[in-house]
Parts: C-alpha cells; structure tokens; sequence
C-alpha cells in the first residue's frame, strides 16, 4: 500500500459525495426553472431534468475519475494533503464556475421568455 | 503469472462499462418517450418503435465502442504495480464515461431537435386552413 494509492483511496469517495450531493440540489432546484421555461408542462419537463442529471453525473464523475491517471508521485504525508487539496480544490472552483454559468443562462432564458410576453 | 494484474484490468473494467452502459441507455429511453410521443403526436405505436431502435443503435455503438478501447498495453520489464493498474483504469473508465455523458447530450440535443421541428411543422398544417377559409370570402 503506498502513498498513491492511499491518497486515491481518499480522494474518490470525498469527490463522489460532493458531486452527488451538488448535482441533486441543481436538480431539486433546477425543476421549478424549468417549469417555468416550459410552462408548467409536466411530462416534459421531468425527463429533460433526469436526462440532464444523468449527463452531469457521467461527465463531472468520468472527469473526476481520469484525473486520477495523471496524478503526480506521492511520497509522504505533507505532499499526500498537498496534493488531494489541489485537486479537490480545482474539481470544486471548476464545479462553482459551472454552477454560476448555468443559473446565469437559465436567468437569461427565463428572463427573454417574459419580455417576449 | 506475468500477466495476471491485465486480466484483472479487464474483469474489473467490463461489468462496470456494460453495467455503466444499460443503466444509462435505460434511463435515456424511458425519458425518451415522452420527446418521441411528442415528436409523432401521439402516434402511440409509431413513436415506441422508434424508440427502441433507437435503443438498440445507443447499445450498439457504446458497447462496441468499450470492447473497443478495452485493451491494456503495458511494455516494461518490471510487473505492473498495482498503482499502475488503478491509474490504467482510472484513464479507462473515466473516458468512458465522459464519452457516454456526451453521446448522452448528443442524444437529448436530437430529442429537442425533432420536437422543435415538429412542432413548427404542426404550427404550417393548422395555419393553411385558416388563409384559405379567408381567400374564398
């Protein structure tokens, strides 16, 4: 067992909590947008949401896990907490980014949709 | 047994890319549905039937594309660590599951697209009527 392993060891469930954890809120929250956007119909609007959950999950959990293929070598402690801070860092900025974009568009879209009324 | 650390590469990888493959193409389809009974108006049989060809072409594609990418090359003297083998894997089932995040949106954008397309069709056929009762008075 050495410090790699260890460190992906640590690092896999604490990315997968996260990221399940963000994606069901962006889809609990994400529906009531969408009913919006698609005035209130509910038969489509639940399987756009599903499918759009799905592909997040795989995308961001796909990412998540190849980043593992190119991580540097560990040799102890310091460098082990080193380095599972910095790539959890940029998965979680990178996950804020998304976030902030995607409610920034979904604003904009339900904002033309009013003018247009 | 030199070889040993791929092979458990490969049991490792296979249940998890077929399992990771079902799942979604279930998922993609049972929500398929209502864009398909949309598209076709609600031409129940029609509409089903299209759907589960498309099923069969997303099984056909990803599967063959998981075999595809499923071999390991790993040229050194030494054994493979098992290091090595999570990092090898770790590169696998990744891509793969990016590739099929995407091939999933590519699948949806297709969905949006045939509504959006039929409905404007819908919109030209309850439009005619309309101008020609007009012309005629």
């Amino acid at each position: 067992m050495n410090y790699n392993i260890l460190t992906y060891s640590i690092y896999l469930p604490i990315i997968a909590v996260i990221m399940v954890k963000v994606g069901w809120m962006f889809y609990t929250h994400g529906e009531i947008f969408l009913m919006h956007l698609y005035k209130n119909d509910d038969t489509i609007v639940k399987p756009i949401n599903n499918l759009l959950l799905i592909g997040y999950y795989l995308t961001n959990l796909g990412y998540a896990i190849i980043t593992l293929a190119f991580w540097e070598q560990v040799n102890n402690l310091p460098q082990m907490l080193n380095t599972l801070s910095e790539h959890l860092g940029i998965i979680i900025i990178g996950l804020a980014v998304l976030h902030y974009n995607n409610v920034l568009c979904l604003n904009y879209l339900v904002k033309s949709k009013h003018s247009k009324k | 047994m030199e070889n040993s650390k791929i092979i458990i590469g490969y049991l490792v990888y296979l249940p998890i890319v077929i399992i990771l493959t079902i799942y979604v193409s279930k998922m993609l389809f049972k929500n398929g549905k209502y864009f398909m009974l949309d598209i076709f108006k609600g031409q129940e049989d029609i509409a089903l039937a299209t759907n589960k060809l498309f099923e069969i072409g997303f099984y056909l594609i990803n599967i063959g594309w998981a075999l595809l990418i499923l071999k390991i090359s790993y040229h050194s003297a030494s054994e493979m660590s098992s290091q090595t083998l999570i990092e090898i894997l770790s590169k696998k089932i990744g891509g793969f599951s990016i590739y099929l995040g995407v091939m999933l949106f590519i699948n949806l954008f297709f969905f949006f697209r045939g509504r959006r397309k039929s409905k404007q069709s819908l919109k030209k056929v309850t439009k005619t009527p309309v101008y020609d009762v007009r012309d005629e008075q």
